[in-house]
């Protein structure tokens, strides 16, 4: 997937023939070109375009309102697009019950029949996909066994705690062992043992079933960690996609440059950190970061700028709060993550 | 969690012996209705309903002196006014009520028809119906008393409410598919189902007027009713009144043409968005209903006003029985006769029928409470014709009556009158009917419920036999 880091422009008008001009090319299972919808006369997606290869993990992100789920629910063909083009796997979308064959589904806020026992479930969403009963369930004990829900199999799923459920709904969207696989904020509301159990899952789908995974995601950490590829939306239109790693190298270069490091200490002693940083002469200032509460944002002074110079300060900086025996829990430069570019590039949006 | 397998070629088109999308789905839902869900429990209550019904009929001294075929009439559009509203409201959960528990996303998430899934669903939602039905027949049974009406009863209560019960099923899930919400859902088909109800609540003379008379053909619940009334009660033959018929078979057709051709095919997550026919169905419904009640509040009092006019004479009244043994509940049927013996043409004649108890110490009797026609209009007669008019009478309390009528000549101004003219009497004699024992009926009306709950006990036993609760066994 070619990288690019842009700053939101006008799309192009797409036409079908434009997506099936890259049917197929690189191993790519799922094309969408300048796909477009508005709801009423407010513009949900302007020009959405991506690809994504098989066995690899995109990253779909973007602030409340982005158009995320609009083109999720427009890729799964629950919402016909006002114009564009996808394909996945071959298939047009002018065929979206041929589509549906081809991809797995795990919606945001998915519901689940009161009455049914986990086997229950999986077998009769099998049978949907055209399998006779015996071979669904034999597929869906199988998969509860992936997903290690094989001993509540038996069990009413509204008895399932919600890590659970989240994981027997992406069992079913396995049930047709899909090309490719959307999965719609599938960490939300979990612990983060069962977080890191749920992005392990989530790669072994895309490693070992070479299936192409879609993640749509606001845990920017949970991104960079799982994900290939991400692409951010802002406003309904791409302003970044590519590898990860390329997006995050390509900000640095093209964003304002940050003089600001983040130190994660334990929450009772922030505020002893604080003053032991304050301390340092090249140290401007400290601040609790917004939305991480055992979070310091230090901010340098202007002198601390080039790489030599901010190392010597880093380095000073830790050695305080190692000598203090402050443990040091996390520790990065301001702008080398991918919260960063999120940030910098959906702030317009957001304001 | 172990390790996932890689895949093994993907899945292409079905191969196998598969079942098609709508039976799948129809199991699916008669199990969520069936299991737990809300038929059962509206099952449950609808069989309450009909045994507190039944137990009144026969406990109420009033009551239990309805002619039996009355009380199976009674009963049997009770029993469908219920089913039907069950239909309703299975009907307008279907699809919003999904949306609302974000299980709707994941069926149309498959590579299934739309219009399968509503046939699954609609399938399942008329599910309620044959057992409805079948708790109504011991009911049936034990207030006609072994009264012939039974068998014709249950036939044509089973023909018709299997008529209606689809088309309620499927305005319900109409409703539902254009509703964003199960509130609005639940709330515009109570509002249908008022609708169908207004022409009943019409006062009695709005209702037998050309207009009432039409406003109750149109409706298919109200045509129903009128049909088994005739049909059962009044020994009417289904020849002379299969027109009553015509609207709830086209008002099924219509509601099930809707749902299977227009909607099904187009089901989506996101309820309300076609406004444009929703708006004009809410529009149409909103008019109706106000059409309604302008006729329920204007066609009485204008027929109540109605008719003086000018004086005849040379008139004479016959009537084609003078003497009459029966029991209470019986029904008397006889002509009258009239004639006009003078030379010029009568003005237009009103014949009224009165009936008097012949014991001082009796009850008064209210001629309205005997007979559905207590008068009758005749237009204008020639010099030497005469006009034959049908009569029934339903025997509501024993004792000794006398039955007449009288003729009265339309007088010619508001300030003149007329000479009205008497018939010669019906002496009646009526004894008395075994009426229905609160005692022996009591076994129906705690049964009935009884039953359904053990049948509801015994479903979830079996369920939690099937799952794996967690709880030692």
């Amino acid at each position: 997937m070619p990288s690019r880091v842009a700053r939101p422009t006008s799309a192009k008008s797409g036409r079908p023939s434009k997506a099936r001009s890259i049917l197929r090319s690189d191993g790519q299972i799922l094309i969408a070109e300048d796909l477009r919808k508005s709801y009423g006369p407010r513009p949900a997606l302007r020009g959405l375009s991506f690809s994504l290869q098989a066995g690899r993990i995109l990253g779909f992100l973007g602030p409340n309102g982005a158009g995320k789920t609009t083109a999720i629910r427009i890729l799964t063909t629950i919402l016909e697009p006002d114009a564009g083009h996808f394909v996945v796997d071959g298939i047009g979308s002018e065929h979206p019950e041929k589509i549906r064959r081809k991809i797995g589904v795990l919606p945001e806020s998915l519901g689940f029949p009161r009455q049914m026992t986990g086997i229950e479930y999986l077998t009769y969403f099998g049978q949907l996909y055209g399998r006779p009963a015996a071979d669904a369930r034999a597929s869906g004990l199988t998969l509860l066994e992936e997903v290690g829900l094989q001993q509540r199999a038996k069990s009413l799923i509204s008895t399932y705690s919600h890590g659970m459920r989240q994981r027997i709904g992406i069992a079913r969207a396995l049930i047709n062992d899909p090309v490719v696989v959307f999965l719609d904020e599938p960490t939300l509301g979990l612990d983060p043992r069962g977080q890191q159990e749920l992005l392990s899952l989530v790669r072994r789908i895309a490693r070992a079933r070479s299936a192409g995974v879609i993640l749509c995601s606001h845990m920017l950490s949970e991104i960079e960690v799982v994900c290939d590829d991400v692409v951010i939306l802002s406003a309904g239109q791409v302003v970044a996609s590519g590898a990860v790693t390329k997006v995050i190298g390509q900000a640095q270069q093209t964003l304002p440059q940050q003089n600001a490091v983040r130190i994660q200490v334990p929450s009772p002693l922030l505020a002893k950190a604080r003053q032991l940083l304050k301390q340092i002469p090249e140290v401007r200032n400290t601040a609790p970061t917004v939305g991480k509460p055992d979070w310091l944002r230090v901010e340098l002074a202007d002198s601390a700028h080039g790489a030599s110079s901010k190392q010597h300060i880093n380095n000073r900086i830790l050695q305080a709060l190692i000598r203090a025996k402050i443990p040091i829990l996390g520790f990065e430069a301001e702008g080398g993550r991918l919260q960063d570019v999120f940030m910098s590039l959906t702030e317009e949006a957001i304001e | 969690m172990s390790e996932l397998q890689p895949a093994k070629g993907r899945q292409g088109e079905p191969s196998g012996r598969t079942l098609p999308t709508w039976w799948l789905v129809f199991t699916r839902e008669l199990a969520d209705l069936w299991i737990g869900g809300k038929a059962l429990y509206l099952v449950l209550i609808y069989s309450m309903l009909l045994g507190i019904l039944v137990y009144v009929l026969s406990f109420n001294s009033e009551l239990s002196l309805i002619p039996p075929k009355e009380m199976v009439y009674e009963m049997l559009k009770n029993a469908m006014a219920v089913s039907l509203f069950i239909s309703l409201i299975i009907g307008a959960d279907s699809l919003s009520g999904e949306r609302e528990r974000s299980t709707l996303e994941g069926l149309l998430l498959t590579p299934t028809s739309r219009r399968q899934i509503v046939v699954g669903k609609f399938l399942a939602g008329i599910s309620a119906w044959p057992a409805a039905f079948a708790i109504a027949i011991p009911y049936l049974y034990v207030v006609s008393q072994g009264d012939e009406v039974l068998g014709p009863a249950i036939l044509w209560g089973g023909l018709l409410g299997s008529v209606l019960v689809p088309a309620y099923t499927s305005l319900g899930m109409l409703v539902s598919f254009w509703s964003s919400s199960n509130k609005t859902s639940y709330f515009v088909s109570l509002g249908i189902y008022m609708l169908f109800l207004v022409p009943a609540q019409l006062p009695g003379r709005a209702q037998t007027g050309a207009a009432g008379q039409f406003l109750q053909w149109v409706n298919p619940v109200a045509a129903t009713n009128h049909f088994l009334s005739k049909h059962l009660v009044n020994y009417r033959t289904l020849a002379e009144f299969w027109t009553w018929l015509t609207s709830p078979v086209v008002f099924a057709v219509l509601s099930l043409g809707l749902l299977f051709l227009y909607a099904g095919p187009g089901l989506r997550l996101e309820g309300g968005r076609s406004s444009r026919l929703w708006s004009a169905v809410r529009r149409a419904t909103g008019s109706l209903m106000l059409g309604c009640l302008i006729l329920a509040l204007g066609v009485s009092p204008a027929l109540a006003f109605q008719g003086e006019a000018p004086q005849g004479s040379g008139l004479q009244i016959s009537i084609d029985l003078d003497y009459m043994v029966v029991k209470t509940g019986d029904k008397v049927e006889f002509n009258t006769l009239v004639t006009n013996q003078g030379t010029q043409a009568s003005p237009p004649l009103i014949v009224a029928m009165n009936i008097i108890n012949l014991d001082a110490k009796g009850d008064v009797v209210d001629p309205e409470d005997w007979s559905p026609q207590r008068t009758q209009y005749i237009d204008s007669l020639p010099a030497g014709g005469s006009a034959s008019l049908g009569w029934i009478i339903n025997t509501i309390l024993d004792g000794d009556y006398m039955v007449y009528m009288v003729l009265i000549p339309a007088p010619e101004s508001q300030s003149a009158t007329s000479q009205p003219v008497a018939s010669s009497g019906i002496h009646l004699t009526v004894t008395p009917f075994t009426r229905l024992n609160p005692g022996g009926v009591l076994p129906y009306a705690i049964g009935g419920p009884i039953i359904v709950l053990l049948g509801i006990f015994l479903v979830f036993r079996l369920r939690r036999r099937a799952i794996d609760t967690g709880a030692p066994r």
